[in-house]
């Protein structure tokens, strides 16, 4: 009986607390919505509303008046071109670096691998920080060229791990068999191991994309010529500089139709639409990853 | 089974050893090869910088370089220590980020408690996207989220609290406000993302340990507090060992993007410090310094964060 009685003691409070996580689930993925959905709303809204501050959740009077102000701006497309070229180029460099350092690190029998693995795995922990960075940017003549965000990113020594590991997980017997078919080093790794590698390839280019298109401090601290800036630097401007999205200081007199959020949420908003679009991407490879990785552990 | 797989396997190692040996040597050259192009860059953009700290010990300037500018010795570290702006940097920067951690370490451990509660997978799965993806928006965009809501004029959160008929708060310009505004948005970028490594080593607690508890009759909140904590406290420790390490360096690009004159003197911390001086003012041998003292003491609080844990816990990072 009193065992009984302690039974449904014990449920209730297991059925409290369940219905409690839920509840803070719900209140937190909220707290991470709103924002989000305001954002969005306030770039749609009329003018009047958004200044009298009459906008909650839903956008009210539709519009898209900032939209057609925003996209006609050669500035933002200046700035989007940049952040563009830094993405494609930093990712194609960034994965190329990637794979030919884990290749060769992938083998155990390498002679001098551990020490090699001990010079780009120090470098995670340590680094010469913001000046000497900026010498070395300066002397090589890279200021302002975008090229100067590129390169130094393009080393990752985190995705280059990722790769090594998976590649450490390849039977050595599809290489034996390839060497016994007379193929050489170069000609395993572009014919063999590239196509198995498909799938890790695939999750730290997006590790790259995300990262380049990110970017915000080498470009701030590489990059002072307005024509070579990108995206975030630029959406920075927008944001807490009140310019204009075509790169006047004077948001408040941009445009009497528009209020000057509505237009600084629409640079935001038209951002981060990259990221949103790949979101379902990045979850799902990241599964992946997980996946992999605990196969592995 | 597995075992007996493995260990036929080591023999058939043995046996073919000799000739995989000179296969493999062939391959070496071509190996290195092709692991050059990245050694190459990782020299240039990381090492080449590293040694280059060396010029907190010079009178560094542009013109004569590294190898020419003059030697001062400790001169330079002599200067930070007797100038109030580096005390007022460094204080900020250590309030900044034990406020932060007072979050960061609890947070995503209470939240993957409760996302391991929801049995319901579609639910759980939309909680979860809604919660990771603040992590993949830059700061500069966050910054941009948090401007609209708290703006003055409007702003989500200054309509609410003249609701309950508060004044309006200028949070991005207030020094009162402006850290509360640092470490809430740093929680909503990254709190969410923070719960998948501690759901992974939840998920890896023995299920017997579970299965035993409920026949002895422990509740939910037992069972989580006598087996699931302790099984995640090691998790736990080297996280928080992680952020302890990065404590001097942290928050630094969020407050770049977000912080502004009005707040310097509660939001300066040290990187943003060695960015302004140090670029803007070409004053790069004294704030190479600062950078290298910033370095030493998130180093030396990894060591003896770690010494103690291991001391008292038994874990440690090493």
């Amino acid at each position: 009986m009193v065992g009984g009685k302690m039974e449904k003691n014990i449920t209730k409070v297991d059925k409290g607390f369940v219905f409690f996580s839920y509840t803070m689930l719900a209140l937190f993925s909220l707290l991470v919505a709103i924002p989000i959905i305001n954002l969005v709303s306030v770039s749609v809204s009329g003018m009047s509303h958004v200044l009298s501050g009459n906008i909650q959740i839903w956008p009210k009077d539709f519009q898209i008046e900032a939209y057609k102000y925003v996209l006609s701006s050669k500035e933002f497309f200046m700035a989007l071109n940049n952040s563009l070229y830094i993405t494609f180029f930093g990712t194609i460099l960034g994965v190329f670096l990637s794979v030919m350092a884990a290749y060769p690190l992938s083998k155990i029998h390498l002679p001098g691998r551990n020490k090699i693995m001990i010079l780009f795995v120090f470098t995670m922990m340590f680094n010469g920080g913001i000046i000497p960075q900026y010498i070395l940017m300066n002397k090589l003549g890279l200021l302002n060229n975008l090229w100067a965000v590129i390169l130094p990113l393009s080393i990752n020594v985190f995705n280059m791990l990722i790769v090594k590991n998976y590649f450490e997980s390849i039977p050595e017997d599809i290489e034996e068999a390839a060497k016994i078919d007379g193929a050489n080093q170069f000609t395993i790794l572009i014919r063999v191991m590239l196509p198995l590698a498909i799938p890790v390839i695939a999750t730290i280019s997006l590790f790259y994309v995300v990262m380049y298109w990110n970017e915000y401090f080498y470009s701030r601290l590489f990059i002072n010529e307005f024509t070579e800036i990108p995206l975030q630097v630029y959406l920075r401007m927008v944001i807490f500089e009140a310019m204009d999205p075509a790169g006047n200081f004077a948001l408040s007199n941009a445009n009497v139709k528009l209020a000057p959020q509505s237009i600084i949420n629409t640079t935001v908003v038209l951002s981060m639409l990259p990221m949103i679009i790949l979101y379902p991407f990045l979850q799902r490879f990241l599964l992946k990853g997980m996946i992999i990785g605990s196969v592995k552990g | 089974m597995a075992q007996k797989v493995a260990h036929g396997s080591k023999v058939d190692n043995l046996v073919v050893k000799p000739q995989r040996r000179i296969s493999t040597r062939n391959g070496f050259r071509q190996l290195y090869f092709i692991l050059f192009p990245a050694l190459v860059m990782l020299v240039i953009f990381k090492y080449i910088p590293i040694l280059g700290i060396v010029i907190a010990f010079q009178d560094f300037n542009i013109f004569d370089g590294v190898f020419k500018s003059p030697f001062v010795g400790l001169d330079h570290f002599e200067r930070l220590f007797s100038n109030p702006d580096f005390y007022s940097v460094l204080s900020n920067t250590l309030i900044i980020n034990f406020y932060k951690l007072l979050f960061w370490v609890p947070l995503p451990v209470i939240f993957a408690l409760f996302l391991n509660e929801v049995r319901l997978l579609k639910l759980r799965s939309t909680f979860q996207t809604t919660m990771y993806l603040p992590h993949f928006l830059s700061w500069v965009i966050v910054g941009g989220i948090f401007v609209n809501i708290l703006a003055v004029n409007g702003g989500l959160i200054n309509e609410l609290i003249e609701l309950i008929g508060g004044k309006p708060i200028k949070f991005m310009y207030d020094t009162n406000w402006f850290r509360h505004v640092i470490v809430a948005s740093s929680m909503w970028k990254e709190v969410g993302w923070g719960t998948i490594v501690y759901l992974a080593a939840i998920s890896s607690v023995d299920p017997q340990l579970y299965e035993q508890a409920k026949i002895d009759g422990a509740s939910k909140i037992r069972q989580i507090w006598h087996i699931t904590i302790p099984s995640i406290t090691s998790t736990i420790v080297l996280m928080t060992l992680i952020s302890l390490g990065n404590i001097l360096s942290n928050s630094f690009e969020q407050i770049l993007v977000m912080y502004n004159p009005a707040v310097y003197e509660v939001a300066d911390v040290i990187e943003t410090y060695v960015f302004r001086t140090g670029i803007g003012q070409m004053e790069y041998s004294y704030t190479t310094a600062v950078g290298i003292f910033s370095g030493l003491v998130g180093f030396i609080l990894v060591i003896s964060a770690n010494t103690l844990c291991r001391k008292f816990l038994g874990r440690s990072l090493w």
